[in-house]
């Protein structure tokens, strides 16, 4: 019923023809980002030697049985490259949807709740956007040495006050529209119109967000292998790849640049794909 | 309500919240496993040793009598002595948080100005410029600090050799007695930096220029400069500069990686090191004080934001 | 980057240590000491360039470096108070007593090793002119030592009754044991006991020293700078001047000194050591035996199945040891035989080295129905070169059957939760350069919590009386046998001994002349 309305849009238009909004869907850089979500997930299953193995010495130059050449420790770049993906993205992913669901929580409830008590919880949830990110990640990794569970907990405390804040004033938007109003006047309870109205209609915020989100948690978590406080130990990482071989990059580069270059293409791609998102929901990328 | 009033009452706000969250990082330090024992004793302390030592750092008193003592010191702005060095809290905070507000004010500096040309250049301007300006911003924001400072060196400090690998400062000296050090430092911070602000100010620079106002500027003529200085930017100030802040606010902290690589003398790393050390007063310490400089940023950011005309009912 | 960080608590751990050269434990135990070292006496006409200021690098502590070196934990709190303040004596094969005196004359034992007299050296003079005496000695020992909660100093309160030292006449301290000890001179001349003046409370820029510099400007976290103190007792200096400095990454210590900014860098990871040995402008200058440190492995024999002495023999013959000094250390780093303390003179070095046998492992492990069985390793980045070899070590594991994991624990998280700690199954930690049996005693002894589940009573009374055991040969004989059990039954893996690998400028020397090489000191440097 009230989903045959058009759906509210933010801005009344957009600036100028040819500019975002009337884009071609993300095609490209969503194949783009599949792939490479493909290579890092998938990559464990093509490593051609063990990743945590030493089979040569140190920092050999790449040839035919180590195409990529030998790490810190003589082990196959190659394999480790492609099996240093699927924790980072698993950890991102998991810190993003679990701030996703925070933030689509507070922000909806803040927006459909009184104006006092919807202030009282973005408020509640600003005050973590206060503490430092480092200083969240630093006291759970310590509490808890190499507990993935951790880092996933410290990435979505730091992410979430942002999802809330920009949730709620996309669920307020289309709380405001005129058409939702009249839905309530109609009778239509607010279940309902949570159901029908709000959540479809912040459906597109949500994924931008949730994008945006994502290329945070990218980082935070491989800025947490560089800094020792990931996983740790033998398993291959791209954040730890980058500082383990960033010493000897004078002896091999590739140890150090193609772990490097895989974490940029892919927070690259995600960026790329929230932007295009963005565009195209019709939001500026806030 | 004016401008006074609102002031005092987010500072009333924001002293509520330090105690808050000064609270939850004590309490996050407490539950913690492990305590500064082995820091301060060593790893082959015998079990009597470890009691004396914790009775010394009073650690064996109930967390919320030490939290109680903490505060109460913390209000006649002593925050007490870290556990291991003995150093005053206060005497670290003086050397260190200056050097990190340094370093966020210079990548500020940097930043603020170029992101604003670009973010209103491109937001009005739309067309293949916009295309290209925002594209590169999304690929700068996406590159992980810690890649962008290791490129740098690589290019600037090992190949080139332009720039000093390290930030070595002369001795009793600030960051400014040796500026050349200061380069890389700020130029890894602005590089992520400004890609992001550049994007949040096109955004608010798009969504300014669709407002009824200023497309009735424009319908009168309004053009160019005029258009941009005279109708624009003063709508997309307001969330632009609360951005700005929030953002700089948070590099006062996270700055660790850049301190790390460079091996500045910040705050950042000072945090990493006490809680490595589980140095207790050193962690509430730094953190509160993290907290506030990011609570006065934002405050000023508010005022800012409220002096530039910003929406009525934006709370922020 | 970080990796490095927790190490400044590293070094100074271990200071306790780093002693005795080549006297046994029981050497002399009553002998004359009248100051024979006037042929170590200034050395102005050595072929070096005088002059110039020496620039240091260390990892260094963050802004809670401290003057106050009875309570600075980092590696570069003692190296600046070295360079800074008169030294009881340091370790010295080629000395009398196998020790240089600093500030003393020497030490005298008494008959039954219940007191040792140390002998001032007269004519010592502080910076302000006054003169050193024994009431200066008495405080820095038990006023300032024994107070201290540095593991450094305990080495020195668990043989000594510090608290009852005193002062006899100007030139006369009497220290009483607690329990009869032959090798009490190597404790007490171990470097780091340096002497501040009496009454000294807190530690400031400007208050009289006697050490071979003067403190100019102290910047914690930053540097310190110095001056040569011409009125020194010793060896008046060749430089000028000195100058400390933290920077905490291994990378950008070596990039200082290959950039000129400083003159010697220490304590480098073996990969940046790596990456300097083609650079034109600097070498490097690794510590030399016993200066080393054990890089080991516990087995917790309190849990099943490390219980089983067979499964424990097969972890040590699992150890590929030369691929570990190869892959980790280029070489630069020597092989370990299970037992802490290479190159010290209580060192057991007539057992014979144990083979790499993957064989006899799997076979061992058949035994003792563990074939198969899953542990893991918990360990961190305390010290380079550790996680490293506990990966190798993990995969020597996996080839003789054991599915194993390495944990690694971000720096400094390692000890931090010490009872966490000391129940692991198995767990990778380091061995500082401390003399065997004293070590043992320490930290082993009386099922210590850090012995991993180890109680063997006859062992720790063998080493209790190798260490009271005045004649030489007896004594060795002794600890070897304590340490033969520790071979053959005990629940350490050591493999592998690294240095510290310190690099220099081309044309630096002298540094390793001033002793107590992992706590370098400048007294005796020059520049090119």
């Amino acid at each position: 019923m009230t989903t045959v309305l058009t759906p509210p849009r933010r801005r009344g238009r957009p600036v100028r023809p040819g500019t975002p909004g009337h884009r071609r869907p993300p095609l490209f850089t969503g194949a783009a980002t599949l792939l490479v979500l493909l290579l890092a997930l998938l990559g464990p299953l093509a490593a051609p030697h063990s990743p945590t193995a030493q089979l040569a010495a140190p920092f050999q130059q790449p040839d035919g049985q180590f195409l990529l050449g030998t790490d810190v420790l003589g082990r196959d770049v190659a394999s480790r490259v492609l099996g240093g993906g699927r924790t980072i993205v698993l950890t991102a992913l998991a810190g993003t949807a679990a701030a996703g669901a925070v933030g689509m929580t507070a922000g909806v409830l803040a927006a459909m709740a009184s104006r006092r008590l919807g202030d009282l919880l973005v408020r509640c949830v600003d005050a973590l956007a206060v503490l430092p990110a480092l200083l969240v990640v630093l006291v759970l990794a310590a509490g808890f040495p190499g507990s993935a569970a951790a880092l996933v907990a410290a990435v979505a405390l730091a992410t979430a006050p942002f999802s809330t804040r920009v949730l709620r004033a996309a669920a307020d938007t289309v709380l405001n529209s005129g058409y939702v109003e009249a839905a309530l006047a109609r009778g239509d309870t607010r279940r309902a119109v949570l159901r029908h109205d709000v959540l479809p209609n912040i459906a597109g915020p949500a994924l931008m967000d949730t994008a945006l989100r994502l290329v945070a948690s990218l980082h935070l978590t491989a800025t947490a292998g560089f800094l020792g406080l990931g996983q740790g130990g033998a398993a291959p990482d791209w954040g730890r790849m980058v500082s383990e071989n960033v010493p000897g990059a004078t002896l091999a580069a590739t140890p150090f640049l193609a772990p490097a270059l895989l974490l940029v293409l892919l927070s690259v791609c995600v960026g790329l794909l929230a932007g295009r998102l963005a565009d195209t929901v019709g939001r500026g990328t806030a | 309500m004016n401008l006074l009033a609102f002031a005092a009452r987010r500072l009333a706000g924001a002293a509520v919240l330090l105690v808050l969250l000064s609270a939850a990082v004590f309490a996050a330090t407490a539950v913690l496993p492990g305590d500064a024992v082995s820091a301060v004793a060593g790893v082959d302390a015998s079990e009597a040793q470890r009691a004396e030592v914790r009775a010394g750092l009073g650690l064996d008193r109930p967390a919320a009598e030490r939290y109680a003592d903490w505060a109460a010191g913390a209000v006649r702005g002593d925050l007490g002595n870290g556990f291991v060095g003995e150093r005053p809290v206060t005497d670290v905070l003086a050397t260190r948080l200056p050097n990190s507000l340094l370093l966020a004010g210079l990548t500020l500096a940097v930043t603020a100005p170029l992101a604003a040309l670009l973010g209103l250049w491109t937001g009005l301007r739309g067309g293949g410029a916009d295309r290209v300006v925002s594209t590169s911003a999304q690929i700068l924001a996406a590159v992980p600090e810690f890649v962008v400072a290791a490129l740098l060196v690589a290019v600037l400090a090992v190949w080139l050799e332009v720039l000093p690998r390290v930030s070595v400062i002369p001795l009793g000296g600030t960051p400014l007695d040796a500026p050349h050090a200061l380069v890389l430092p700020v130029l890894t911070l602005s590089a992520v930096g400004l890609a992001v602000a550049t994007r949040l100010l096109r955004a608010s620079v798009a969504d300014a220029a669709a407002t009824p106002y200023c497309e009735a500027a424009r319908l009168n003529g309004v053009r160019g400069v005029r258009l941009a200085v005279r109708h624009i930017l003063p709508n997309a100030a307001g969330p632009a500069v609360q951005a700005l802040t929030l953002t700089t606010g948070a590099l006062v902290g996270s700055a660790v990686v850049v301190e790390n690589v460079f091996d500045y003398p910040g705050i950042g790393r000072e945090l990493q090191l006490a809680v490595a050390a589980r140095d207790v007063p050193m962690v509430q310490g730094i953190a509160t004080a993290l907290v506030a400089v990011m609570l006065v940023v934002l405050l000023l950011g508010d005022i800012c934001a409220r002096l530039l005309g910003a929406r009525e009912g934006d709370d922020r | 980057m970080s990796r490095q960080i927790d190490r400044r608590a590293f070094l100074r751990r271990g200071a306790a240590g780093a002693a005795a050269l080549a006297v046994g434990p029981g050497l002399l135990a009553a002998c004359s000491t009248d100051g024979t070292d006037s042929a170590r006496k200034p050395g102005s006409g050595s072929s070096h360039r005088s002059g110039g200021t020496l620039r240091a690098a260390f990892v260094g502590g963050g802004a809670s470096e401290t003057l106050d070196f009875f309570n600075g934990p980092s590696a570069l709190d003692l190296v600046r108070a070295r360079a800074w303040h008169g030294t009881l004596g340091n370790l010295d094969p080629s000395g009398p007593d196998g020790v240089r005196y600093g500030v003393l004359k020497g030490i005298d034992i008494s008959d039954d090793l219940s007191a040792y007299t140390l002998h001032v050296r007269p004519g010592v003079r502080f910076t302000d002119g006054s003169e050193l005496t024994s009431a200066d000695i008495l405080h820095s020992l038990s006023g300032l030592a024994a107070k201290s909660k540095l593991p450094v100093y305990r080495l020195a309160a668990a043989n000594f009754d510090l608290a009852r030292a005193r002062a006899e006449g100007d030139l006369k301290v009497v220290l009483p044991t607690l329990r009869p000890i032959a090798d009490g001179r190597l404790i007490l001349c171990q470097g780091n006991f340096l002497v501040v003046k009496d009454g000294t409370r807190d530690f400031r820029e400007g208050m009289p020293s006697c050490g071979p510099f003067r403190l100019t400007e102290f910047a914690a976290g930053q540097g310190s700078a110095f001056e040569r103190y011409d009125d020194h007792y010793g060896h008046v200096p060749h430089l000028d001047g000195l100058e400390l400095r933290s920077i905490a990454d291994s990378t950008a210590r070596a990039g200082a000194l290959t950039g000129g900014e400083i003159d010697f860098a220490h304590d480098l990871s073996p990969v940046t050591a790596r990456t300097l040995a083609d650079d034109a402008k600097a070498e490097l200058a690794p510590t030399k035996s016993p200066y080393l440190v054990g890089l080991s492995f516990q087995l917790n024999m309190s849990a099943k199945p490390f219980d089983d002495p067979r499964v424990r023999e097969a972890f040590k013959l699992a150890v590929d040891r030369e691929a570990m000094v190869k892959t980790v250390f280029y070489g630069n780093a020597e092989i370990g035989n299970d037992l802490p303390s290479i190159g010290f003179p209580d060192y057991a070095d007539g057992i014979p080295q144990r083979a790499h046998d993957p064989e006899r492992a799997r076979e061992l492990l058949q035994e003792a129905g563990a074939d198969g069985m899953k542990v893991r390793l918990t360990t961190g980045p305390e010290t380079p070169g550790m996680v490293e070899t506990a990966t190798l070590f993990v995969e020597d594991l996996k080839k003789i059957g054991v599915r194993a994991s390495v944990r690694e624990l971000p720096a400094g998280q390692l000890y931090a939760d010490f009872p966490a700690y000391s129940a692991l199954p198995l767990a990778g930690s380091y061995q500082m350069p401390i003399p065997a049996l004293s070590t043992y005693q320490m930290n082993t002894a009386g099922g210590s919590p850090s012995a991993f589940g180890w109680k063997k009573s006859g062992t720790d009374a063998l080493v209790a009386r190798a260490r009271a055991e005045s004649d030489q040969a007896r004594a060795k004989k002794l600890g070897t046998r304590a340490q033969r059990t520790r071979w053959e039954e005990g629940n350490q893996v050591l493999p592998v001994f690294k240095p510290n690998l310190n690099a220099r400028a081309k044309g630096v020397d002298g540094i390793p002349d001033d002793l107590f090489e992992q706590f370098p000191g400048f007294s005796r440097a020059s520049l090119a």
